[in-house]
C-alpha cells in the first residue's frame, strides 16, 4: 500500500538524514563533505515522503475510502467539504503528521539558512523526525506498541474485526464514516491546530541550536541566530493558544475564553518558558551573559512541549479533563521520545558545564539584564505552579497519591496566578526603561513618573466605575495600566513614535492589555440568568446557591440584568436547532418593551456522538452578552404529533411497598385502600372497589398522592384513573393478580412537551474586547520586532 | 555570593512554598463513605451511573436540580443531587466524577459533574448508509 510505503520511507530517510548529518557534524574539516550532501538528500527524501503520506491521506478522505479506519473514524458522506482539513487532523495520527509537516518545513528553511550550523542543527531535527515518523507505525515490537497507523484498514482494527458487515464481499458500498465530531465542525478547527502545531514545532529551532552549541563546544555563537526564531515561535504559539481561547469562547461551552482546562494549560506551559527563552537570548546577545541559561531555557521549553503532548495524548488526564485524547497506545513511545531528549540534553549540559563561559563580574542591580532575567524566572515559577497542578494525575499515578484537581478550577488558578501576573506586568512596564549594563536611576525615576501617575489616576477611575474591591485585582489593574502607559510613553519618547521600531513596546503594551482584559472580563463577569422573580423555584431551591441557569417557557419574559428576555421559538436548520432568545428593554416613560437584539444559541443534534450546545454571543464595544442553552425541549413542531400528549402507558406490576419510576418522579405503592368513597368516585353500592395509594415524589422531594381505583361490577371491570397534573402523570389501576399478590398499573406521562422551554445561562463579559485588542497589538508588536531584528542582522552582515 | 544567586534561592523557596500550599488546597478523590465522614469537605467521587434507578430532571419544577444514583468504586450507592441542569447525553457516560460533599440524609450534593463518555474509539459500530442498495 502506497501510504505505508511512504511511512516507512519517511522513517528510513529521517534516520539516514540524522546519521549523515551526525557524521558530517563530527568531521568539521570536511566542510560540505559527502556526509552533509547525503544528509541533505535524505532530508529531502524524508520531506517528499511526508508530503506523500499527507497527499495519500487527503486522497483517502476526499474519495471517502471508508475501508480505512482513519477515514471512517473522522469523516462521513454528509460532511461539508470545507471540513476536510479538519478531518485530517482531528485524530492523533493526523495531528502528529501536522507536527511532522511543520518540522519538515522548518528543517528545509534551516538547511538553507544555518550555514556552519547546518550539520549539527539538522542532525537534531532529523532525530526528532525519526521519533515523529515512527508515531505512524502502529507496529508491535516485543509486545510494545509504537505509534498508531493512519492507514490501518477498518476490518483489521481489533474492535471491529468481527463485525458481520465485513462478511459481505461488497461491504464498502454499505459503509459510511462516523464523521467529524460535531463539536469540531467549526472554522476554528481549520485554523487553530495548524497554528498551534507550528508553534510547537518551532520550539525545536532554539533547542536544536542549543544542542548544537553544546555538542560543537561553540557556546556563544548560536544565540544571535536562534533569537528571531524564538520570537517567531512565541508569536505563533501565542496566537495558537489565543485562537484556542477564542474558539472556546465563541463556540464551545466552556463558559469563557480560558477555563484552565488541563488541555489549555498544556499549551500555555511551554509558551511561558518560550517567552523566557526569547528574553534570555536577548540578554546574551546584548551582554554575552548567562550562557548557561541560554542552554537551559530552550531545552526546558522543548521538553515541556513533549511533556504537554504526553499529558494530552496518553489518556492520563482522563478524570480531570473532558477534552483530552484517549490513549492510542502511543504514550509509551512518546515517553521514550521525551526521556531520550531529556537524557541527551542533561548529559550534554553536565559534560560541558565546567567549560561554559562565566562572567567575571556581577550584574549591576539596575541593569536591564538583571530585571529581564528576573522576569524570566518569574515566568518559570508561574509555569511551575500550572505544571504541578495539571500533573496531579501523573503524580497520583507515580506515587499512588489520591489528589484531585481543584474544585473551583478557574478561581483556584486565578488566585495563584494573579501575584505572578502582577510581577510580570510590572516588569513589562518598567523593563524597557532599564538600560543594559547600568541605568541612571534619576533618569529612570523621572521618566517613569508621568506614566505611573497616569496609571494610578486611570486605575482609580476604572476601579470606581467597575466597583472593584479586591486588593489583588486593583493591584493587577494598576500594573497592567502601568504596562500600557509606560510602554506607550517609551514608544513616543525613546522611539520617536516610529512604527517600525515599536516592536518590543507594542508587544509589551499588548501583553498589558491582554491581562487587563482578562482581569476585568473575568472578575466582573455577571451571570444575569438568575432567578429574579422572587419565587422560590422549589423546596430545594434554598440550598442551591449557585443557580446560574433559568427556565424560560416559550413566550415568558423574564428580567435579566438590565434586559428583559423572551424565548420566542426555535427552528431547525440542518443538524442544528436554533433557539431564538430576544433581548428587550423597557422604556421608562412609555412602559413599552422594544426589541434590542435576538441571539440564537444552538443545540446541534447528533445521535452518534451526543448533542452539543453552542453558545451565541452578542458583541458590543464595551461588553459581550453570552447565552448558552443548558437544557431544552428538543421536539420540533412537525414531530409533536408523535411526542406530545400522553405516551402510551407503560405497565408496571407491583406489590404493596414496591417502587416504580417515571422520568420525573419516584412512585411508591404505599397501600391498597379497600374503603372507597363510593359517592366521590360515583360507584354503585353493589360494585366492589379498591384504590391504590400511590405516593409520587418529585425532583424537589415534594409528595403528591394519586389514587387510581379498580372497580369490579357484575363481571365487568372499570378503572378510574388518577393523575398528578403538575407532573403530567396519570395512573390506571389495571388488574389484580390474586395469586401473586401483585397489581398492574399503567403509567402514562404527558411529557411537558406542550410547554416549549429552554434552560438558559446568560452571562455578561465586560470589556472583553480589551483582551482581543491586546492580542492583536502583541502579535503585531512581535512581528515588527522580528522584522527589525532580521533587518539589523542583514545590515550587520553587509558591513 | 552573587545577587543573582540570592535571588535564585529566594525564588526557589517561594516556588516550593507556592507548590506545596497550592497542592494542599486541593480536594482529594474519595468514596461516598469517606465523604460522608467529613460532610464539611469537598470531594471528588468517581463512580458509575446506576442505570436501573431513575434520573430525575424536571425543568418546570426546578431547572437547576438533577438527581441520579451513582455507585462509587467501592460499590456504595448514593443519591446524587446535582445543582445544574441535566447534562446532554448523560445516559451515555461510562464513568462519572461528582464534585461536592455529603449531606446528612445519605445523599451527595454535587456542585459539578465530569462525565467520561465511552471513548470515541470504542463507541458506535460501522453503520450502513441509507443510500445503500440493499
Amino acid at each position: 500500500m502506497v501510504g505505508n510505503t511512504f511511512v516507512f520511507l519517511s522513517f528510513t530517510a529521517a534516520l539516514l538524514a540524522a546519521f549523515a548529518y551526525f557524521r558530517s557534524a563530527q568531521n568539521d574539516e570536511l566542510e560540505g563533505g559527502p556526509w552533509k550532501k547525503l544528509g541533505r538528500i535524505s532530508f529531502h527524501v524524508h520531506s517528499l515522503a511526508v508530503a506523500g503520506i499527507m497527499a495519500t491521506m487527503f486522497y483517502m478522505i476526499f474519495t471517502h475510502m471508508y475501508e480505512y479506519y482513519y477515514v471512517w473514524e473522522h469523516s462521513n458522506n454528509s460532511m461539508p467539504q470545507k471540513y476536510t482539513l479538519a478531518c485530517f487532523w482531528e485524530g492523533q495520527e493526523g495531528s502528529f503528521l501536522l507536527w511532522t509537516f511543520w518540522q519538515v518545513v522548518l528543517g528545509n528553511i534551516l538547511m538553507r539558512t544555518t550555514r556552519q550550523w547546518e550539520a549539527p542543527v539538522m542532525a537534531t531535527i532529523s532525530l526528532a523526525q525519526v521519533f515523529l515518523a515512527s508515531m505512524l507505525f502502529g507496529y508491535y515490537i516485543f509486545g510494545f506498541r509504537i505509534g498508531s497507523n493512519p492507514f490501518m484498514l477498518l476490518r483489521e482494527t481489533p474492535e471491529y474485526a468481527n463485525i458481520p458487515i465485513f462478511g459481505m464481499a461488497d461491504y464498502l458500498r454499505h459503509l459510511d464514516g462516523r464523521g467529524l465530531n460535531p463539536l469540531l465542525q467549526n472554522y476554528w478547527m481549520t485554523i487553530h491546530p495548524p497554528t498551534l502545531f507550528l508553534g510547537f514545532a518551532s520550539t525545536i529551532v532554539p533547542f536544536a541550536y542549543a544542542i548544537a552549541g553544546l555538542w560543537k563546544k561553540k557556546y556563544g555563537d548560536w544565540q544571535v541566530d536562534a533569537l528571531p526564531w524564538s520570537f517567531f515561535g512565541i508569536m505563533i504559539l501565542g496566537t495558537g493558544i489565543l485562537m484556542g481561547g477564542a474558539w472556546a469562547y465563541e463556540s464551545l461551552s466552556f463558559g469563557g475564553f480560558w477555563a484552565w482546562d488541563p488541555v489549555e494549560n498544556a499549551s500555555l506551559i511551554p509558551w511561558l518558558t518560550f517567552v523566557g527563552t526569547g528574553h534570555i537570548l536577548i540578554i546574551y546577545k546584548a551582554r554575552q551573559r548567562g550562557a548557561l541559561s541560554t542552554f537551559i531555557f530552550p531545552i526546558i521549553t522543548f521538553i515541556l512541549v513533549l511533556y504537554s503532548t504526553f499529558l494530552t495524548r496518553s489518556g492520563i488526564l482522563g478524570n480531570t479533563s473532558v477534552h483530552a485524547f484517549t490513549d492510542l497506545g502511543m504514550s509509551g513511545w512518546l515517553l521514550i521520545y521525551l526521556l531520550f531528549f531529556i537524557l541527551l540534553a542533561t548529559v550534554l549540559i553536565i559534560v560541558n558545564y565546567s567549560k561554559l563561559p562565566k562572567q567575571p563580574d556581577e550584574e549591576d542591580l539596575w541593569s536591564r539584564e538583571f530585571w529581564m532575567f528576573l522576569g524570566a524566572l518569574v515566568l518559570v515559577m508561574s509555569c511551575m505552579q500550572i505544571i504541578v497542578i495539571t500533573s496531579v494525575p501523573v503524580t497520583n499515578k507515580i506515587f499512588g497519591f489520591n489528589q484531585a484537581p481543584p474544585v473551583d478550577r478557574v478561581g483556584f488558578y486565578n488566585r495563584w496566578q494573579i501575584p505572578f501576573a502582577i510581577i510580570v506586568t510590572f516588569l513589562v512596564a518598567i523593563g524597557l526603561y532599564f538600560k543594559f549594563k547600568t541605568t541612571d536611576l534619576k533618569q529612570f525615576v523621572k521618566q517613569l513618573t508621568l506614566p505611573f501617575v497616569l496609571a494610578v489616576v486611570i486605575t482609580t477611575i476604572s476601579s470606581l466605575v467597575l466597583k472593584l474591591t479586591n486588593g489583588f485585582f486593583i493591584t493587577l489593574l494598576l500594573t497592567s495600566w502601568f504596562a500600557v502607559t509606560a510602554n506607550f510613553f517609551y514608544w513616543v519618547r525613546a522611539k520617536k513614535a516610529n512604527l517600525q521600531k515599536g516592536g518590543a513596546t507594542f508587544a509589551h503594551l499588548g501583553f498589558g492589555l491582554i491581562i487587563m482584559g482578562a482581569l476585568i472580563s473575568t472578575s466582573k463577569k455577571e451571570v444575569i440568568s438568575v432567578n429574579s422573580s422572587g419565587i422560590d423555584v422549589g423546596t430545594k431551591g434554598k440550598d442551591f446557591s449557585n443557580s446560574t441557569d433559568i427556565l424560560l417557557n416559550k413566550g415568558d419574559t423574564l428580567r435579566m440584568g438590565e434586559y428583559f428576555v423572551t424565548y420566542t421559538g426555535k427552528e431547525r436548520v440542518g443538524h442544528d436547532i436554533l433557539f431564538a432568545v430576544e433581548f428587550l428593554h423597557k422604556d421608562s416613560s412609555t412602559k413599552k418593551y422594544s426589541s434590542d437584539f435576538t441571539l440564537h444559541p444552538i443545540i446541534q443534534i447528533n445521535p452518534q456522538m451526543g448533542n452539543v450546545a453552542e453558545p451565541s454571543t452578542r458583541h458590543f464595544f464595551t461588553k459581550d452578552i453570552y447565552t448558552h442553552i443548558m437544557a431544552a425541549d428538543l421536539t420540533m413542531k412537525g414531530e409533536q404529533g408523535r411526542d406530545a400528549g400522553a405516551e402510551p402507558g407503560s405497565v408496571h406490576t407491583l406489590k404493596v411497598g414496591d417502587t416504580m419510576f417515571s422520568s420525573n418522579s419516584i412512585i411508591v405503592f404505599t397501600k391498597l385502600e379497600r374503603q372507597i368513597d363510593h359517592i366521590k368516585y360515583n360507584i354503585d353500592a353493589d360494585e366492589v372497589a379498591a384504590g391504590a395509594v400511590l405516593k409520587v415524589i418529585d425532583v424537589n422531594d415534594k409528595i403528591h398522592i394519586a389514587e387510581p381505583v379498580y372497580v369490579v361490577s357484575h363481571n365487568r371491570i372499570r378503572n378510574i384513573p388518577a393523575s398528578v397534573p403538575e407532573l403530567g402523570l396519570s395512573f390506571t389501576f389495571q388488574k389484580i393478580n390474586p395469586d401473586e399478590h401483585t397489581m398492574d398499573f399503567s403509567v402514562s406521562e404527558a411529557k411537558h412537551t406542550e410547554k416549549d422551554f429552554i434552560v438558559l445561562e446568560a452571562v455578561v463579559f465586560p470589556y472583553i474586547n480589551v483582551l482581543w485588542f491586546g492580542c492583536l497589538v502583541m502579535v503585531l508588536g512581535t512581528i515588527l520586532s522580528i522584522r527589525q531584528r532580521i533587518k539589523k542582522r542583514k545590515e550587520a552582515k553587509k558591513e | 555570593m552573587k545577587k543573582i544567586h540570592i535571588v535564585a534561592i529566594l525564588i526557589i523557596a517561594i516556588a516550593f512554598g507556592v507548590v506545596m500550599t497550592s497542592l494542599s488546597n486541593n480536594s482529594t478523590y474519595a468514596t461516598f463513605n469517606e465523604a460522608a465522614s467529613h460532610p464539611d469537605k469537598v470531594y471528588h467521587v468517581v463512580g458509575k451511573l446506576d442505570k436501573s434507578k431513575p434520573f430525575l430532571y424536571d425543568a418546570q419544577l426546578n431547572a437547576n436540580l438533577f438527581t441520579f444514583y451513582l455507585i462509587d468504586n467501592k460499590g456504595a450507592e448514593r443519591k446524587v443531587m446535582l445543582e445544574k441542569p441535566k447534562p446532554d447525553d448523560f445516559e451515555r457516560s461510562e464513568q462519572i466524577v461528582v464534585i461536592g460533599s455529603a449531606n446528612g440524609n445519605d445523599e451527595f450534593k454535587a456542585k459539578d459533574v465530569l462525565m467520561k463518555c465511552p471513548s470515541k474509539y470504542s463507541d458506535g459500530k460501522p453503520t450502513e448508509t441509507k443510500t445503500s442498495s440493499m
